[in-house]
């Protein structure tokens, strides 16, 4: 039996925001933020500090699949993905962080949502810091939408199902071709490790596919294939808005 | 920069007695991959076979699979922490 261990990698100076950020937070009368981090900046004492002294409140929940407050996983991009949703109720959302990764998630968690939230990035390690806002999604959001209307029309899918224990979803993807076949479609299931999407060239006759691993496999698709994620492939008519 | 906490992936490996330990690291990590392993095997008197997993290493959800065939007793993935699968 392999047993599985987990280093972090925790950053190991301390965090603290620079004047430019808390400028940037007066400025722009910022009164609450929402907090989130990657793993490796979670020892977040001084940031919190800091925010109180500024009267700025601090908004904190637990994202799925994370096993700390705070900590926000690639993989959060649904509105559900976070125990409470406190972006609703903050002025911005503050994140921790190197890369785009991870705020693109909370960018996308927002797709749905009328009044969305703008990120506040500030990387520790290079002491810079940014604005994220819709527009870092907008190729994303087109796609999402496109590949949804096609999904619908399509009568021929792919599920694509991992190998990888994490991303192993073979259940619910059964479970979803018996709805589709319910609906007429024909449907097949390709079982992969890692997922490359350009080997999705060879089995043309697919119309559409559905991928039940990461759900950024299908938004950060940098191809042309027509996919979309398996909780969207449920009730494809929930997501697609007017 | 960042803690690699490599005395505790030794202590581990004398808890296990691990015979051979495959380390994952993400991309950004992966040029420390000569560090880590020249640490493993100089405080396990080179006793430990470590090898260094080359395919990705997207997050707690990608863990490899399928290596009971070459018998990895322990896998130190770093950069991410314990991920909470949904059950549905």
């Amino acid at each position: 039996m392999t047993k599985t261990i987990f280093i972090d990698a925790k950053y190991s100076e301390e965090i603290g925001l620079t004047n430019e950020v808390l400028n940037y937070l007066k400025s722009n009368n910022i009164k609450s933020v929402s907090l989130f981090a990657s793993v490796q900046f979670l020892n977040l004492e001084t940031i919190k500090k800091q925010l109180k002294s500024e009267k700025i409140s601090i908004k904190t929940t637990k994202a799925k699949r994370t096993n700390k407050e705070i900590q926000v996983l690639g993989c959060n991009v649904y509105e559900d993905s976070f125990k409470t949703n406190i972006i609703k109720n903050s002025d911005a959302i503050l994140y921790i962080g190197d890369g785009l990764f991870h705020p693109k998630a909370i960018l996308i968690s927002q797709i749905n949502t009328q009044n969305k939230k703008k990120i506040i990035q500030f990387n520790p390690v290079s002491k810079q810091f940014r604005i994220i806002n819709e527009e870092f999604i907008e190729t994303e959001e087109k796609r999402i939408q496109a590949n949804l209307r096609k999904f619908i029309n399509s009568n021929k899918i792919g599920i694509i199902v991992s190998t990888k224990p994490g991303q192993n979803f073979m259940n619910l993807s059964l479970k979803l071709k018996e709805d589709l076949e319910k609906k007429g479609k024909k449907v097949f299931i390709f079982v992969s490790d890692t997922i490359d999407l350009n080997d999705l060239e060879n089995f043309s006759f697919i119309e559409s596919w559905v991928n039940s691993a990461c759900p950024r496999i299908a938004i950060d698709n940098l191809t042309n294939k027509k996919i979309i994620n398996i909780k969207e492939a449920f009730n494809p008519t929930k997501f697609i808005s007017n | 920069m960042y803690n690699l906490e490599l005395d505790k992936i030794v202590k581990e490996i004398k808890k296990l007695k691990a015979k051979r330990v495959l380390i994952q690291l993400p991309d950004g990590l992966k040029p420390n991959a000569e560090q880590i392993v020249d640490y493993i095997q100089k405080s396990t008197n080179s006793k430990v076979q470590v090898f260094v997993w080359l395919g990705t290493c997207f997050g707690g959800c990608d863990i490899p699979s399928n290596l009971n065939i070459i018998n990895i007793d322990l896998i130190v993935q770093f950069g991410h922490n314990k991920f909470d699968k949904e059950s549905w």
